[in-house]
């Protein structure tokens, strides 16, 4: 493993990194290998060489990891590789020096990711601070998108993909949801 | 002239903001524009301009403060009308035109506008008959006599301001006048001055015509009374009592057919009117501008029709001048390209307007002439056509002018019973034989050669946006396939032969390759050029082939066309049925090896030759030549057999009069032949979706045309008896390649014609067998998945989230596979899933482009299925999308994501939600249902009891996604129409609803209306504002006070009388806030009144203070006391018109 960076065997599990789909079923708003990335497609247009020629399609993609934006045409018969992708969600424990503390469903933590930069990283902050004030009665749960793709992940550090949501104990379970609690 | 104190500071504050407007961009920034910007709007807005503005236009030399001096007089004018003396107006009009005769180097663009402000006073005038308009026309004639071009340019520019202020309806508005003066101006106008203005054009385009040699000074004034009789005889002549919406509709069309009123007969219904025209042209034709304008007047001529003429023999007279003019014009000349589009649409009115009776009482000599002349013509046109795609010219004119002319062919022969018979035969066998000549390549054709013979052939790159030809020439096609109806005896046999040779080459052609890659491991360096030229001549063929044999009618059983059924039973004695039928059987064979093929039925032996094509094809992607196959003939082929497929298989002879004996024994309900067809396509429609899955649009043709062979239940009964249907059936359920490769769209259709086919007739074993081999297998398979105990922990596995969405997409195919008599049991098979898409909302809820496609699931059940469901099952739906919605709030409110299509994933997933409330909410007006007939005897008591109607269930939606709705989100157009559509629709249908709903979302509603009716588009306004009137009434009925809605709707009265009477709003709006208004008004008498009193008393000037108090006093006189009346509230709407045409600018003055 000279390079981690464009290491596509060796990572979580054990389970593979990518699997081939041939290019016509890849569909918007799903994911694709794009020049060695892991994008999100956004885009997925199809052309041919002449009235005769075979299908080629267009896509672009976004990089899940650095919202790059990758462009690429292939023959639509072609086998494209499709990063498996692997989301967790984890409880927010605590936050240490700007390192998130997460908490996931077996009980492990991990420290090693950073709070996001902008707005989204003060949200959380504010929010898990005030959760510390009010210890009683309110409970909030810290969703967190995260991608299990590249081993280098843990050097830089890095999470793109986040998402908060806040809930209050007792609320909102009400009425025909009971059916979905139910089951 | 008082006003005229401090004018030399008004100039010069005009001239330097003037300056700065029209300083390049980088000299002034954007704050100094938009000051100057100001000054200009608040100097046309200031009072009684007209002394200050006079002295501008004396003294100024900047021409766009000139400009802006015209515009104030003429907005100022109007604004002030009724407070302006008579003479005064009448002097002003008399300055602006002594003005403009004495500066004849006045740059264009100011002229024009004071002459549209001279108009403006005319068209104002002639309200209140207090501006004589006679007096202009005198004046213009004696400019015209004057003989000096200038003067006689500027004559026709007076003339040719009044004709578009008097026509054109959209500059209504501008000047605040009802659509009823404008139609009674217009009306006025058409009669008298118009036919004057008319008079004076042909008396100068006749004194121009005499003249020998035009400097160029005299051909321009020619030019411009040429381009004022086009206008005049575009005229869009308005019809006696045409009410007021109608006249807006009416004003729209475009592309007017002259029609003029009965007091025209003596200006326009002689024949040296049409003569002069036709020696205009002769004399200009060379000019191409001035040559589209004479063209364009022969045009309207021959579109001429109405009360003008007295009865038909002056019809017939006319008609045959029109047609000996034109003959002789195109045939002493070589027509010029600027010539071609407006010959084509000379002959195109004519067809289109004449009707048959007059065509066939025409000296025949005189009609055979025309017809061949068009028949020329149009080969003529075609071949040009084809040079243009060759030359791949930007302007198109031979296409244009040759679909004209194909267009006018369609209406001739469509009903040539009422012409000799056969007289267009010959016309037609021409025409079409030039038709394939264009479209084949050589030596049969001349495809892409130019003019000198060269052969071009470029490979272009073509996205998926460009139409395919067939419909892209959809129309030609049309006319094509009818003349080829027409000529069947040629053209059928000629088809057949061409495609036949074709396909054998073609045969010849992959049997090479495939030698040359067996010999040699070396790549074969393929000459495409052959193939592709092989591709282009079948693929034309096949278009045209499918366009004579069938029409593709929407909606309606089609029908084979009565000529290729005639032709048929023609020739049926002449046929041998069994080698027609061995024809038919043996696609691998080639036609003319087999013994006796000339005695067999040629419109079988035309479908036959396709049937070569589709298996040349499969067995060269058998022998892995698919490289070097063409899908766009893939996709021809199956259109093909789609299109003939529903006319022709299972023919049903109790829709015909007489059938042909061939096509019955071939095609017919039990008959081997159809068993067999019904065995080959599908066998096609297999082996293209294993092979062709990386092609959407050839696989999405396939899989229509198996929807085609299953949704008709006499077809599905035979294509259900096939094994390759079964073992279709089984390998989708599977999910195994090669069929899971198909995009989703594409195995979304497959789903939906396995559903529609279990509906064939079978026996109940069978049957069973069926669902449990197609249906059971997708409930089995998610079942198990879901109910794995470690489901929570894979569920985010690549294979396990693909499994899901493959189900999710199945869903909805089964849904869209919903028909009245299959939906007792999709529905109860669907509901099963809904419950469990709810559990996954929860399980996805990480993953945006899962819950989407959930959504859709709902969208797609409420949308085919609510219609037919009763009661009982209704609420069923109604709870499961509830708790969808529930669920999807709890998920969303409050979260935030980092990614860039955050944006975009909400936007997608609020625009089915809306569509899924709107698709409920049609229950209400669209309803199958026969008191649950379709599921009696089943769970009839659970429903008992419960009154639940789609608008509690929309409402509560409402409520839940209203907290989602941003203002952001509001922006996307789509959305935004979506919701004002769903909440109007609301308040529409369900009124009584409304003030019960609970407080929070009663506020957000009303807030919403009030956005949508002050700051979005007008389009959004108008549906707001019609969403006020059920409130109000509502509110009357009830009688109580002090509700909040009764509270929010006196807050809506101030803001539609703002809108009404204080801002400038557009005409469009004034019936839908009248409307408004009026019943706000009914409820709010008292707050009416104090609003009209305090916007009294604002004013200070006596004059404005009386007119607008008679003017309101006026308003409200029909109406008092209001009621909730429909009489009344027309009265209203009427005054309103008036009321808002006299003050409604006056309150706009600063």
């Amino acid at each position: 493993m000279a390079d981690p960076d464009l290491d596509f065997t060796s990572g979580d599990a054990g389970a593979s990194e990518t699997y081939p789909q041939q290019c016509s079923a890849l569909r918007k708003n799903g994911f694709v290998v794009l020049k060695g990335r892991p994008c999100k497609i956004v885009e997925m247009s199809t052309s041919k060489t002449g009235k005769h020629g075979h299908a080629k399609v267009h896509l672009v993609g976004i990089d899940i990891f650095t919202n790059k934006k990758y462009e690429d045409i292939c023959p639509s018969t072609h086998n494209m590789d499709v990063p498996n992708i692997k989301r967790n969600d984890y409880q927010l424990v605590d936050i240490n020096e700007g390192f998130l503390s997460l908490m996931l469903d077996n009980g492990d933590v991990r420290e090693d990711l950073r709070v996001p930069d902008g707005d989204l990283g003060k949200e959380i902050e504010t929010k898990h601070g005030a959760g510390e004030d009010m210890m009683v009665g309110t409970f909030f749960f810290f969703f967190f998108f995260f991608f299990f793709f590249f081993p280098w992940f843990k050097l830089n550090l890095v999470y793109e993909h986040c998402s908060v949501a806040f809930l209050t104990e007792g609320s909102n379970i009400t009425g025909p949801l009971k059916y979905f609690v139910q089951n | 002239m008082m006003a005229a104190v401090g004018a030399p500071e008004v100039i010069s504050q005009l001239e330097s903001a003037a300056k700065v407007l029209m300083a390049p961009p980088s000299m002034v920034s954007t704050e100094q524009r938009q000051h100057a910007e100001h000054i200009f709007l608040s100097f046309r807005k200031s009072k009684s301009p007209f002394g200050v503005c006079k002295h501008i236009l004396e003294t100024s030399k900047v021409d766009y403060v000139l400009f802006q001096a015209a515009t104030a007089i003429m907005e100022a004018v109007v604004r002030e009308w009724v407070l302006l003396e008579k003479n005064s107006i009448e002097s002003l009009r008399t300055f602006l035109l002594t003005y403009v005769l004495q500066r004849p180097n006045l740059q264009k663009y100011v002229r024009e506008q004071i002459l549209l402000a001279v108009a403006v006073i005319v068209k104002r005038g002639s309200l209140d008959k207090s501006i004589n308009c006679k007096s202009i026309f005198h004046e213009v004639s004696q400019l015209i006599s004057s003989g000096n071009p200038t003067v006689q340019t500027l004559a026709c520019s007076i003339l040719t301001a009044l004709l578009s202020e008097f026509s054109s309806s959209n500059k209504t508005s501008n000047i605040g006048l009802s659509m009823e003066f404008h139609g009674s101006c217009k009306r006025v106008f058409q009669e008298d001055d118009l036919r004057q203005i008319f008079v004076l054009t042909m008396e100068v385009l006749q004194e121009f015509s005499r003249r020998e040699n035009l400097n160029a000074q005299m051909s321009s004034v020619f030019q411009r009374y040429l381009a004022l009789a086009n206008q005049v005889l575009s005229w869009n002549f308005l019809p006696p009592n045409l009410g007021r919406h109608y006249i807006a509709v009416f004003e729209a069309t475009q592309n007017v057919m002259l029609k003029p009123t009965e007091s025209w007969r003596e200006a326009l219904l002689d024949n040296r009117v049409m003569d002069l025209f036709f020696t205009v042209h002769r004399k200009i034709r060379e000019d191409s501008d001035m040559a589209q304008d004479s063209l364009q007047c022969l045009a309207q001529l021959a579109s001429m029709h109405g009360p003008i003429f007295p009865d038909e023999t002056a019809q017939v007279s006319y008609l045959a001048h029109m047609l000996e003019g034109l003959l002789s014009m195109i045939n002493g000349i070589e027509i010029e390209d600027s010539e071609a589009v407006g010959i084509s649409n000379i002959i195109s009115n004519l067809i289109t307007t004449f009707p048959r009776s007059v065509l066939t009482a025409l000296p025949s000599e005189l009609f055979s002439s025309f017809i061949n002349c068009l028949t020329l013509l149009t080969c003529s046109f075609g071949r040009s056509a084809a040079l243009e795609e060759v030359l791949d010219k930007d302007d198109m004119v031979y296409m244009e002018a040759y679909d004209k002319l194909l267009e006018s062919w369609l209406t001739l022969v469509q009903e040539d019973e009422h012409f000799p018979r056969g007289c267009f035969v010959q016309p037609a066998v021409q025409v079409f034989n030039s038709y394939i000549q264009c479209h084949l390549a050589a030596p049969d054709g001349t495809r892409n050669l130019t003019a000198n013979g060269v052969a071009s052939h470029d490979e272009e790159e073509i996205n998926e946006l460009q139409e395919d030809d067939r419909e892209l020439f959809s129309d030609q096609l049309a006319s094509i396939g009818m003349l080829g109806r027409i000529a069947a005896e040629h053209c059928i046999p000629l088809l057949t032969s061409l495609l036949e040779d074709r396909v054998t080459r073609l045969h010849g052609q992959l049997q090479r390759h495939q030698q040359h890659l067996m010999a040699s491991s070396a790549p074969d360096s393929v000459d495409r050029k052959v193939l592709d030229d092989l591709y282009e001549d079948i693929h034309w063929l096949i278009l045209v082939s499918g366009y004579l044999l069938a029409d593709d009618p929407q909606g309606e059983t089609p029908l084979i066309p009565s000529e290729v059924m005639e032709y048929s039973i023609k020739h049926s004695t002449e046929v041998d049925i069994n080698t027609t039928l061995q024809i038919l059987g043996s696609p691998g064979e080639k036609a003319t090896s087999i013994p006796g093929c000339n005695r067999t039925d040629s419109v079988i032996r035309l479908l036959s030759a396709v049937l070569r094509t589709s298996e040349v094809e499969s067995r060269a992607t058998r022998a892995s030549l698919i490289e070097l196959l063409s899908p766009q003939m893939g996709k021809d082929i199956v259109w093909f057999l789609r299109r003939w497929a529903k006319t022709y298989l299972l023919v049903d002879e109790k829709l015909y009069s007489q059938i042909s004996m061939p096509l019955s024994t071939a095609f017919g309900a039990d008959t081997e032949g159809a068993q067999w067809i019904v065995g080959y396509l599908l066998e096609k429609v297999i082996n293209n979706l294993s092979v062709w899955s990386s092609e959407p649009e050839l696989a999405n043709d396939t899989v229509e045309l198996l929807v085609t062979l299953v949704e008709k239940r006499e077809r599905a009964n035979i294509v259900v008896q096939c094994e390759n249907w079964w073992n279709l059936a089984k390998q989708f359920a599977s999910r195994s390649p090669p069929l899971h490769l198909l995009s989703s769209p594409i195995q979304r259709t497959l789903m939906k014609a396995l559903v529609l086919g279990g509906f064939a007739h079978m026996d109940s074993d069978t049957k069973q067998q069926y669902w449990a081999e197609v249906l059971h297998p997708l409930q089995q398979r998610f079942l198990n998945l879901i109910n794995q105990e470690n489901f929570a922990q894979i569920c985010q596995e690549e294979a396990v989230k693909q499994e899901i969405v493959a189900t999710l997409e199945a869903l909805c195919g089964i849904a869209e596979a919903t028909q009245i008599d299959n939906v007792g049991s999709l529905f109860s098979f669907l509901m099963d899933f809904l419950s469990s898409c709810i559990g996954l909302m929860e399980v996805y809820q990480n993953s945006p482009e899962t819950v989407n496609l959930i959504i859709e699931v709902f969208v797609e059940v409420a949308h085919k299925q609510i219609c037919y469901l009763g009661e009982t099952k209704s609420m069923k739906l109604y709870e499961v999308c509830l708790t969808l919605l529930q669920v999807y709030s709890k998920n969303n409110l409050g979260r935030k994501r980092l990614d860039v299509a955050a944006e975009e994933d909400q936007y997608q997933d609020l625009l089915l939600i809306m569509e899924l409330l709107t698709n409920l909410l049609s229950k209400e007006f669209i309803d199958f249902s026969d008191t649950d007939e379709v599921f009696r005897g089943q769970e009839q008591s659970t429903g008992a009891g419960r009154t639940v109607s789609a608008a509690d269930v929309v409402l509560f939606g409402v409520n839940i996604v209203l907290p989602l709705m941003s203002q952001d989100l509001l922006k996307f157009p789509s959305l935004c129409n979506q919701y004002y559509k769903l909440i109007t629709f609301i308040c529409e249908i369900f009124p009584e609803k409304i003030p019960q709903l609970p407080e929070e979302l009663f506020k957000s509603l009303m807030f919403s209306l009030e956005l949508g009716m002050t700051s979005m588009s007008s389009e959004i306004s108008q549906l707001c504002l019609e969403a006020l009137s059920p409130l109000a009434e509502q509110c009357a009925k009830t009688q109580e006070k002090d509700t909040p809605l009764f509270i929010a709707t006196r807050h809506f009265l101030k803001l539609v009388f703002d809108m009404l009477v204080l801002q400038k709003h557009n005409t469009e709006m004034t019936v839908a806030a009248g409307e408004a208004l009026y019943t706000l008004v009914c409820l709010h008498q008292a707050e009416y009144s104090e609003l009209v009193e305090s916007l009294l008393s604002s004013q200070r000037d006596a004059v404005i203070y009386q007119r607008l108090a008679d003017a309101f006093n006026t308003l409200t006189a029909s109406s008092t006391p209001p009621t909730m009346d429909r009489k009344q509230k027309v009265a209203f709407l009427k005054s309103l018109e008036e009321f808002v045409a006299n003050v409604g600018g006056l309150l706009c003055v600063k």
